[in-house]
């Protein structure tokens, strides 16, 4: 679990299935990666498709993205089981909040209920690292990233998964100009976001074993989520 | 003794060896295991020793080679330093002497058959810890305590060498049935004063059994 | 004069035990990269075809894309090998060296069988603690030999091996397609089949397929092969503008002359 170290320090101690010498172990590493970049306007996230287990690929197209509602999307790493019981949940309530208030749940209030999920589980935790992501009441671009009892800050991009510890470095330099001696700062626009996402994800795929296969890119903006698919490397 | 470490090559076998009048009968399974994957299918687990003297390898791939190995050396040297064959009692105490003295580093069950002019037939059985049993039959392996009670009925004195291959060819095909670390093909071998016949039956030709 | 303590023969394993024991009380030893590897050998008509996926990985990340794991180990002989890298080179090495003065002493092409004896004899010494798990083949005065050689020196000579992480993988190929006496152009299409079902099934074996074809006589490697997994173009450039990389004021900056920015754009 995360104590106050900055979050996109290797989640660490959260336990992860090796071959399990004795005693039960109800977690599994699926493997995967996923990323947000928020804009002025926009959000743009990204998860790769390819579920995995030690050397063995169970899935090269599990999508591990989800779209909450018709303004948020929901990205996962961790164990994929488990992400699909959050999302479950997630949607359960946000529908449960829309027919109370009649209206659709808006991103920092999913945000929210998203926080109380995982820590309402505290003890038996969602082995899930997720990334929400939305437009704010601004219109500006959201991204929430979480550890997997709860703990949430709002960020302007972030990497999770298997390779996050090569895509969130790059992403510090590109995105937020780290070590770019007279980098102008500010946000970036939408198609340099789009650009330096996929770039993440074919360079992630080349060093990364649990990263490949396919991607899932969603655009969400004011007209809306807009999806792609695109191919990675199989091997 | 020994256990078998991981990811180490298994003979999870199951061997055996008769004596007849003339002769002996040596058969094994053909299965090396590591963990659950099947390593190699058609192991030949029945190792020339000497000409009329073979030994049936149970345990740990890599000690019962090596030790094979070391034994067929000495018995070649012993051929070439005395002019003339060993007997199979000298081929087992080489055995045996390595098992035992080496008892805390290999896990190795091994039976030794062959035909010698001395003593004629003779099967001798060395077990894990290194000790040394003259049988008239043997049996051996993780296969072989499913079919002890089988062996013990069947087994008449005195069988012929047609007997006892069919003997040996049902039993190993019973345990290879019930025994998960056994299994492929039946491969035996008939140690007589003028040759060694190589038998060898394929999973497709075994025995009919209950299969239920 | 103090006593002569005779030393005892043979190898210590004392150390595996401290070993084990630092290990238990958190003190971790540095981890080996180990090669999670499809290798493969099978032989056809005119002898034999090796073949080796050429990722090498350090756990979760790639630590070459384009490594070598067909080992020279004599002119008519050569060998694949997976599990530690280091452990794979350097016995391969030490028994290329060996064969090489056996052949200069016996005046004679090593045999394959040669090989396997001194591989195996040497790995049992170790106990397994050479992680080398090794595909050997050769074409010598007696044919073309295939074997493989496991870390604890056990040893298997059959038709068609494989070896490795993706062992699985590849075998499922030749379970279901080899066949005795199979053309050359047959042999080397299987095996770049199995190691390609290595490659894209188990994710310890990437990148491209090495191919070496031993015949009576004859070697040819066939280094990269296949290549099936070429990196796509990047969306943009990543050039950096002069100067962007932050330092330190020169010396001249320090001495109180100029502590004005540096004019780096020259």
């Amino acid at each position: 679990m995360m104590d106050f170290a900055p979050m996109h320090s290797a989640p660490a101690e959260v336990p992860v299935e090796h071959h399990s010498h004795g005693g039960w172990d109800p977690y599994v590493d699926n493997g995967g990666t996923s990323l947000a970049i928020a804009g002025k306007d926009f959000v743009i996230v990204a998860s790769d498709a390819r579920q995995s287990d030690g050397y063995s690929i169970n899935s090269r197209y599990d999508p591990k993205a989800f779209t909450l509602s018709n303004q948020t999307v929901l990205a996962t790493t961790g164990y994929a089981a488990d992400a699909k019981r959050l999302v479950e949940v997630l949607e359960q309530n946000a529908q449960t909040y829309f027919h109370k208030h009649e209206k659709q749940m808006s991103a920092p209030a999913m945000a929210q209920m998203l926080s109380n999920t995982l820590y309402y589980k505290r003890f038996f935790p969602y082995y899930v690292f997720p990334i929400l992501c939305g437009l704010d009441k601004e219109g500006k671009g959201a991204v929430f990233a979480y550890d997997p009892v709860g703990n949430m800050e709002r960020v302007v991009y972030q990497a999770y998964g298997s390779a996050s510890a090569l895509v969130q470095p790059f992403l510090d330099n590109q995105v937020a100009g780290a070590n770019q001696r007279g980098h102008e700062g500010g946000l970036l626009d939408r198609e340099t976001a789009r650009k330096i996402a996929i770039d993440a994800f074919t360079g992630a795929t080349e060093r990364d074993i649990y990263t490949g296969d396919w991607l899932d890119i969603f655009v969400i903006d004011q007209t809306g989520i807009h999806r792609e698919k695109r191919e990675l490397k199989h091997d | 003794m020994a256990s078998l470490r991981p990811g180490e090559a298994n003979l999870g076998t199951t061997i055996m060896a008769v004596e007849f009048d003339g002769g002996v009968v040596v058969g094994a399974d053909s299965r090396t295991t590591t963990g659950a994957y099947i390593a190699n299918r058609v192991t030949d687990k029945l190792t020339k020793v000497h000409d009329h003297i073979y030994c049936c390898r149970s345990g740990s791939a890599a000690d019962t080679q090596a030790v094979a190995d070391i034994v067929k050396y000495h018995l070649d040297m012993y051929s070439s330093q005395h002019g003339e064959a060993p007997t199979v009692k000298v081929a087992a105490s080489l055995f045996q002497e390595i098992c035992y003295q080496n008892k805390n580093n290999l896990s190795a069950g091994i039976i030794v058959a062959g035909w010698d002019a001395r003593d004629g037939a003779s099967v001798y059985e060395i077990p894990l810890g290194g000790s040394i049993h003259r049988q008239t039959f043997a049996i051996g392996g993780s296969g072989s305590t499913y079919i002890y009670g089988y062996c013990d009925k069947v087994f008449r004195v005195g069988m012929t060498k047609e007997q006892c291959v069919e003997f040996v060819k049902n039993s190993v095909s019973l345990a290879m049935t019930r025994d998960g670390s056994s299994g492929g093909v039946v491969r035996l071998a008939v140690i007589t004063k003028d040759n060694v016949e190589r038998i060898f039956v394929p999973g497709n030709m075994l025995p009919e059994q209950y299969l239920g | 004069m103090a006593p002569q303590i005779e030393p005892s023969a043979g190898f210590k394993f004392d150390n595996v035990k401290r070993n084990q024991l630092l290990g238990d009380k958190g003190y971790k030893l540095p981890t080996a990269t180990k090669t999670g590897t499809t290798i493969v050998g099978l032989i056809y008509k005119d002898g034999l075809v090796l073949g080796a996926d050429t990722r090498a990985t350090a756990g979760p990340i790639v630590a070459d894309k384009n490594c070598e794991k067909i080992h020279y180990l004599a002119p008519n002989m050569y060998c694949c090998g997976a599990g530690t890298a280091a452990d794979t080179e350097f016995t391969t090495n030490m028994i290329s060296s060996q064969l090489a003065l056996h052949s200069l002493n016996t005046g004679r092409e090593p045999r394959v069988v040669a090989a396997m004896t001194m591989l195996k004899q040497h790995l049992f010494k170790y106990h397994g603690h050479i992680g080398a798990a090794l595909v050997l083949g050769g074409y010598d005065s007696t044919g073309p030999h295939l074997f493989t050689v496991y870390p604890h020196g056990s040893t298997d000579k059959l038709p068609y091996v494989t070896m490795g992480s993706g062992s699985l993988a590849a075998m499922s190929v030749f379970e279901s397609r080899w066949q005795p006496g199979m053309s050359r152009e047959e042999a080397v299409e299987m095996v770049k089949d199995a190691i390609e079902a290595g490659i894209f099934n188990d994710l310890g074996s990437g990148s491209n397929v090495d191919v070496c074809v031993i015949t009576k006589g004859n070697v040819e490697y066939l280094r990269n092969y296949a290549r099936p997994n070429e990196r796509v173009e990047k969306e943009q450039s990543y050039r950096f503008r002069q100067g962007v990389t932050e330092f330190y004021a020169p010396r001249a900056a320090r001495r109180g002359q100029d502590t004005a920015e540096m004019d780096t754009s020259a």
